[in-house]
């Protein structure tokens, strides 16, 4: 079987600048910023206020309702304020600003060493709740409401997306690399409270060397597989991803569970044994520092909250002068104006490009030549919505499967008319989930 | 930190290399293969034509985008290209301005006035060739190889001769300046597709479906197929239709299935043209044709959703829910509404509001499909005029050769022409003495070198062949006699009938002192018996009395 999908492009990759590195761990000296709004759903509840002296790993915010997550400081010291903070996304975002005393005093955690077959669904769900884990692929869903869906009963494949498949980021396969045994036992974890499913690891096959420590590491297991796919953007969109490894489809009105499936990302699973089996609670990640214009492009373990300058200092700080920052990957990613903006959650990534050919790029008459829906993996036809989008047709828009884009962004990368089709697109998608929503 | 000058875009930040510019450029190069092949063929004045053609297209487009205040995008080479494949669909001898109004027709007319690049409903190129076509059908079809006007390789074997398949190969035969060469457009259209500009789909369905049709029809009519479908392939610019042209981006549908229903029907609408149509040609008409319902097949065609219809699991039952629901709604509904009818249907009307936008695509089918009809209406009437003249030219030069055989000696032939006997009287008199069925249709004076009448020749026909009219030429020497028979139309029964062309029996009018010849069955025994075919009367009885028509209007004085 091959675990692949109709359409996608093949950008060039950029992993080797940091794929080989060994991991930095980095030290935050300057102030942390703590966003209640990490993740999908209700902004966080702060417990914390001015003046408050903290602890790494005290709880700071708690979930405001079911769909929300827990937020917890990542060094020791003085809450400063709490107050508006610039996000990656562009807007601001009520935070919570920590002095950070660089002394990194922990509270103490309490493991759990049950075996497997003893942990309680209960008892998992409640530890990842605890530890604020959201999905750290990017979007940051929280992860304790993925595992607690309507129909336990049918669900069958647990997957881990170790596909990365957006270019520059390495930081889950450099998790894998030097963690594969937590990773798995966080997928094991999460198996275990479903006792239905078998685990499937997906990773593309432009990492080898992941796929083959994995088999190693997971031969004679009969509940887990490794999947090999090709390497193709966007091998690791959740509905390809799920389609590539069962056969499965959902759409956009559907959630991974209703095909009895759940996804995590290879941070997430990580976190997930971090948090049942040590009580840790979600307060660093892995993050890809990378680009042309980065003087050491590595990958950086770093605590949550710290200054995206500090990040890239840690690098090695910029080689020359970048004329585009990204927040994320260079397909999905969003481009920023400074770098005094906190890493949350979901930051995968940091990448600084000395050419931006994109922003002056003048968009042409559309050609037809029809590139952008042979690649497009959602099969919609990017062409036409984006005329619809031009005229302000919703109506045509919902009817031709407007809502059933990703987002992923390859019809603007191969579009020779230089068209910002997912822009117009997402734009659309946008306007339409907010008129939902009133 | 140092200030920096960074750019906000929205998502994707890295694009692909290929441009619209690129794109077209390639085709620009895809096409010197069999540009180079055809100035070889036809030297300076096809250069001039191609240049003429590329400048105005250029020039046009520039100065229309000048003039409404456009942004000028000829830099994106599209209009280049466009004059290059009308320049390669021009014949090789055609008048300078001709190539400026069909390149002003391409630029202004089909892509401009519709909205510029992308929106054109036809190819700009072929729409420009058929306007030429049907403005100009004497200069379009004027092919010259070699320096001597000549029939296309198709016009030839659609009149029934023999063509050679290597040289059409080549490209050594009469067309346009690029269509000729199959080699050299296979060559370009191979670097398209390493290039991944074009996908082979259209192009090999097309070619397919074409070559079937004429595989199929070439057995019907007990054709060497082999060859007659190569020879079809080959020629008539079927490789840069369908190479160059039935896969440009605008005017071809965009997705999967679409491409393959367009190529079928271009494959179809091409094999009925050339075997049934008025012309040799076909591929032009047809793939503007075919342009024409691009938005319809798209529209139909359109690619299912990744995940469209896809249900969750366990979803049976709660559908089941859903519809027990709605039934239950919908009796509380009924039993309200019992009492107000009125408002009870209107209130259907809106819950099914899909029913309009179904009733608007019929309509708009409707309409596309009687635009549709109207157009290949014309086209067809449009290449039955452009082939007129050649069909009437071939029919002169058959004419003339059969007069030249029935009047070896003839050293000239000229139009009969007498103040006192006109051609009318001739049959009046034929008709008066009793040779109802035949007809005279030309007279012509057979002359010596010294310019002194040697005899006529009767171009007649007689209406009661068995399967039609039978047309001959015969030549009357000034001793009234018979010196050449030769049939010009003879659909008579294979086999029978048709012997009657055979110098055997023909050979029995001939050089006879004989003024009345009839028929026998049981062998001739005098100079005015013939002996009758065997089997076929009719023809025989048909011959004779043509023969005998002919002998009376000598004797009677004509």
């Amino acid at each position: 079987m091959k675990h692949t999908f109709k359409g996608g492009i093949h950008p060039y990759e950029g992993k080797e600048l940091t794929m080989d590195k060994d991991v930095i761990e980095y030290l935050p000296k300057g102030d942390m910023v703590y966003p209640l709004s990490q993740h999908i759903g209700a902004p966080a509840k702060p417990l914390v206020k001015k003046g408050d002296h903290v602890l790494a790993g005290q709880l700071i915010a708690e979930a405001a309702g079911f769909v929300s997550a827990n937020i917890h400081a990542s060094v020791s010291g003085t809450v400063k304020a709490v107050e508006q903070r610039l996000v990656s996304s562009g807007s601001k975002v009520n935070s919570i600003i920590i002095e950070n005393d660089n002394q990194y005093e922990t509270i103490e955690f309490t493991p759990n060493k049950k075996p497997l077959n003893e942990l309680t669904r209960e008892e998992v769900i409640e530890a990842v709740k605890a530890a604020g884990i959201v999905g750290m692929g990017g979007a940051g869903f929280p992860t304790h409401v993925k595992l607690s869906p309507k129909n336990i009963d049918q669900i069958d494949r647990i997957i881990i997306n170790a596909s990365e498949c957006e270019p520059y980021l390495t930081s889950d396969y450099r998790r894998i690399i030097d963690e594969a045994d937590k990773v798995i036992e966080g997928l094991r974890i999460v198996l275990a409270i479903f006792p239905g499913a078998k685990g499937i690891i997906a990773v593309e096959d432009n990492k080898p060397e992941a796929i083959r420590l994995l088999r190693e590491k997971l031969a004679g297991d009969t509940d887990i597989s490794v999947n090999s796919m090709p390497t193709k953007y966007p091998e690791g969109a959740e509905r390809q991803l799920i389609y590539a490894n069962t056969g499965r489809y959902i759409n956009s009105k559907m959630l991974p569970a209703d095909a009895g499936c759940i996804v995590h990302n290879v941070d997430t699973a990580y976190a997930i044994c971090e948090a049942v089996r040590e009580g840790r609670p979600l307060m660093e990640r892995l993050v890809t520092v990378s680009g042309d214009a980065i003087k050491n492009p590595c990958n950086i373990r770093m605590k949550i909250g710290t200054n995206y300058g500090e990040l890239i200092e840690c690098a090695g700080g910029f080689e020359g002068t970048p004329a585009k920052l990204i927040a994320g990957g260079p397909m999905m990613g969003k481009a920023i104006y400074t770098t005094d903006i906190p890493a949350t959650k979901s930051s995968s990534a940091i990448l600084a490009l000395s050419e931006d050919a994109v922003a002056e790029m003048e968009p042409s008459a559309c050609i037809r030549c029809g590139r952008c829906v042979s690649v497009c993996p959602g099969r919609v036809m990017p062409n036409k919505l984006a005329t619809m989008a031009n005229r302000n047709d919703i109506d045509g828009f919902i009817k031709n499967n407007g809502m059933e884009c990703c987002e992923c962004g390859c019809c603007s990368y191969v579009c020779p008319a230089r068209r910002h089709l997912t822009q117009m697109i997402a734009g659309t998608r946008k306007l339409v989930l907010a008129n939902r929503k009133k | 930190m140092e200030e920096m000058n960074l750019k906000i875009s929205s998502s994707p930040h890295v694009r692909s290399k290929d441009t619209t510019s690129d794109i077209m450029f390639d085709v620009l190069v895809a096409l010197m293969p069999a540009l180079g092949f055809g100035l070889y063929l036809h030297g300076w004045y096809a250069m001039l034509l191609v240049v003429v053609c590329i400048g105005s297209c250029v020039g046009f487009e520039a100065l229309y985008q000048k003039k409404m205040h456009k942004k000028i995008t000829v830099g994106d080479y599209s209009a280049a290209v466009t004059g290059l494949l009308l320049a390669l669909n021009l014949p090789p001898k055609l008048p300078i301005w001709m190539a400026i109004v069909g390149s002003a027709f391409a630029i202004i007319v089909v892509k401009q006035l519709f909205g510029g690049l992308g929106q054109n409903f036809m190819n700009p190129a072929l729409g420009a060739r058929c306007f030429l076509l049907l403005a100009f059908s004497r200069y379009m079809t004027n092919f010259v190889y070699d320096g001597v006007s000549t029939a296309t390789p198709l016009t030839i074997l659609k009149s029934g001769g023999e063509v050679s398949v290597r040289d059409m190969f080549f490209g050594y035969t009469a067309g346009t300046i690029g269509e000729t060469s199959a080699i050299a457009l296979l060559v370009g259209a191979g670097y398209l597709l390493i290039r991944r500009v074009i996908s082979p789909k259209i192009p090999l369905v097309y070619i397919g479906t074409f070559a079937a049709c004429i595989a199929i029809y070439g057995v019907t009519k007990n054709y060497d197929v082999l060859e007659y479908t190569a020879a079809h392939v080959c020629g008539g610019g079927l490789m840069l239709g369908a190479w160059f042209m039935a896969t440009d981006y605008v005017t071809s549908p965009i997705t999967s299935t679409g491409k393959v229903i367009y190529a079928v029907l271009l494959g179809l609408l091409t094999f009925v043209l050339r075997i049934f149509g008025g012309s040799a040609e076909g591929v032009s008409y047809a793939i503007i044709i075919s342009n024409l319902l691009v938005p319809l097949i798209e529209s139909v065609t359109a690619p299912k959703a990744f995940g469209a219809g896809a249900k969750p699991i366990g979803a049976v039952e709660d559908s089941n829910d859903h519809k027990q629901k709605k039934n239950e709604t919908s009796d509380t509904e009924t039993e309200a509404s019992d009492e107000k009818n009125g408002e009870a249907s209107s209130e259907e009307t809106e819950k099914n509001p899909k029913k309009k936008p179904d009733i608007k695509g019929v309509v708009i089918a409707i309409v596309a499909i009687g635009v549709i009809t109207i157009v290949m209406g014309a086209a067809l009437g449009a290449v039955h005029d452009i082939t007129k003249e050649p069909i009437a030219e071939a029919e002169a030069k058959a004419k003339e050769d059969a007069y030249k055989e029935v009047f070896a000696d003839a050293a000239t032939i000229e139009v009969f022409a007498d103040d006192n006997i006109s051609i009318d009287q001739v049959n009046e008199a034929i008709n008066k003495r009793g040779f109802t069925d035949v007809y005279v249709d030309e007279l012509n004076v057979a002359k010596n070198e010294s310019d002194e009448a040697l005899g006529l020749i009767f171009l007649v026909t007689n209406s009661s062949g068995y399967g039609g009219d039978l047309q001959m030429a015969v030549g009357v020497t000034i001793e009234k006699r018979i010196c050449g028979v030769k049939f010009l139309k003879i659909s008579e029964t294979a086999g029978l009938g048709m012997e009657a062309q055979k110098p055997e029996f023909l050979e029995q009018f001939i050089d006879k002192p004989v003024g009345v010849f009839t028929y026998t069955k049981t062998g001739s025994t005098s100079d005015s018996e013939i002996d009758a075919l065997s089997g076929a009367t009719i023809t025989t009885s048909a011959v004779v009395d043509t023969i005998n028509a002919v002998l009376s209007c000598i004797k009677g004085g004509y």
